[in-house]
């Protein structure tokens, strides 16, 4: 009766021992702010914030290799408390937001070839753009949809729309679109952005859509230079969007595809 | 001796699989397949595990469990050994392979609970082996493991893209496979004797 025991027992304090011992002299020196903002994390291991697991983001956060932000689960509440952990004001995290540089649906989407194959974006783009005529603009299966960790994305009449109170700026979608026609760009109001993604002339562009932009350059004069057209496309430059006044209401009415789009 | 080797080896990938004939280690089978180089990284750590829990347990059960007549400690003796051995290799890990510690991640403290583990080690006792065979033993398995893994993610990679009835993706088509897999090797009996 007392062998059994006492084997055990003295087994159990053994490996205890050696892993006393073990924990003390493998022990690695850590930063204390990665144990805080492990603490914060929810823990769960989601991966929305493109680590494999809750100690990974926290290790890249501490290191600065990854965003404040970073946690995609936690939200504004977990930032915050990271922000505090790591010292820097709320204020200098930019808040970004999705948007589809694309505004086509299915009563405008032209199309040369009827697609029956697999209904996934990443699928009919690689089957000659999903017979879509446009090779730039959004295949409307609604990958982006899949992806989104909040559920900020629903599909009407084939475009997918983004609900911007819901969205948190996690770039998921912005990954899978095989087509890069979503973008992050800085919350702004009104939020302002062309709904456009084809870079060739405005020739081309007027052939597989009507919706597209067509490089007339009349955003540009009428917002004095806020809007650059380079390679045929117009685009905002958000980082001088605060400094100047702009008629938004104006521009949006003046762009003859409509390709300009506002949100308050 | 050569050959014994040879064939504890390959009757540990094939006929004695630990997933496709014992039905062994199921949980990680199902649960870490879902891509190739996660199933890799599980199959290596098994691998790993179960080599050096021959290599450890196969001496405390000759050397002091059988002369002392507690031979019936098995089980509570061998978990005990695997689950601080598990601990101490991460431990070691994150001190002097911090890279194989990252690689591993999360799969490592995952082995503790592997009944797979458990299986060999008590295998080896159950069959008779030698020290050095039992390593080898626990080895092989180890591999037919990560085999069976690495066979199972291949196929689940390529069922992502497959037509497959609304009712059957996901869990269900995977056990599916799983049945059929375990049947094609059972076409491997007799192939190696014992």
């Amino acid at each position: 009766m007392l062998l059994p025991l006492l084997l055990m027992g003295s087994l159990g304090v053994i490996f205890g021992i050696i892993l006393v011992v073990a924990e003390h002299t493998f022990r690695v020196e850590e930063d204390p702010r990665l144990k805080e903002i492990l603490s914060l994390l929810p823990g769960a291991n989601c991966g929305a914030c493109g680590f494999p697991s809750c100690e990974a983001c926290a290790r890249q956060i501490v290191e600065g290799k990854a965003p404040v932000n970073s946690c995609v689960m936690g939200g504004e509440e977990v930032t915050e408390k990271i922000c505090r952990v790591m010292g820097v004001s709320m204020e200098k995290v930019e808040r970004k937001v999705a948007v589809i540089n694309c505004n086509v649906d299915n009563l405008t989407r032209k199309i040369q070839a009827d697609y029956q194959g697999i209904q996934t974006c990443q699928a009919a783009h690689l089957v000659m753009g999903g017979g879509m005529s446009c090779a730039y603009g959004c295949l409307g299966f609604g990958d982006c949809m899949e992806v989104c960790p909040v559920e900020a994305i629903s599909l009407k009449d084939g475009l997918p729309r983004i609900d911007r109170e819901k969205c948190i700026g996690c770039g998921r979608c912005v990954e899978v679109c095989p087509r890069k026609v979503i973008e992050l760009i800085p919350r702004h109001k009104p939020l302002v952005w062309v709904a456009c993604s084809n870079p060739e002339p405005g020739k081309k562009v007027r052939e597989v859509c009507k919706k597209g932009c067509i490089a007339c350059k009349v955003c540009e004069k009428l917002s004095g230079g806020l809007f650059e057209v380079s390679d045929f496309l117009s685009r905002l430059k958000y980082e001088e969007i605060s400094h100047k006044e702009v008629d938004w209401e104006k521009l949006v009415e003046k762009c003859p595809t409509g390709c300009i789009l506002k949100e308050d | 001796m050569g050959v014994k080797f040879f064939l504890i080896f390959l009757s540990a990938l094939t006929t004695q699989n630990i997933v496709f004939a014992y039905f062994l280690g199921i949980c990680p089978y199902l649960g870490v397949s879902r891509k190739l180089d996660t199933a890799l990284g599980m199959g290596m750590a098994v691998t790993f595990v179960m080599t050096l829990t021959a290599l450890i347990t196969w001496p405390i059960f000759y050397k002091i469990l059988q002369p002392h007549d507690l031979v019936y400690l098995q089980i509570p003796v061998f978990i005990l050994v695997i689950a601080s051995l598990v601990q101490f290799l991460e431990m070691y890990f994150r001190k002097a392979l911090p890279h194989l510690y990252t690689a591993l991640g999360i799969y490592l403290p995952l082995i503790t609970t592997n009944c797979a583990i458990l299986g060999v080690a008590l295998f080896m006792i159950l069959k008779k082996f030698g020290y050095i065979l039992s390593v080898v033993y626990a080895f092989s398995t180890g591999l037919g493991f990560a085999m069976a893994l690495l066979i199972m993610a291949g196929i689940r990679e390529e069922l992502e893209m497959a037509p497959l009835p609304e009712s059957l993706k996901g869990a269900p088509i995977t056990l599916i496979i799983a049945g059929l897999l375990a049947l094609a090797f059972m076409g491997f009996s007799g192939l190696v004797k014992g």
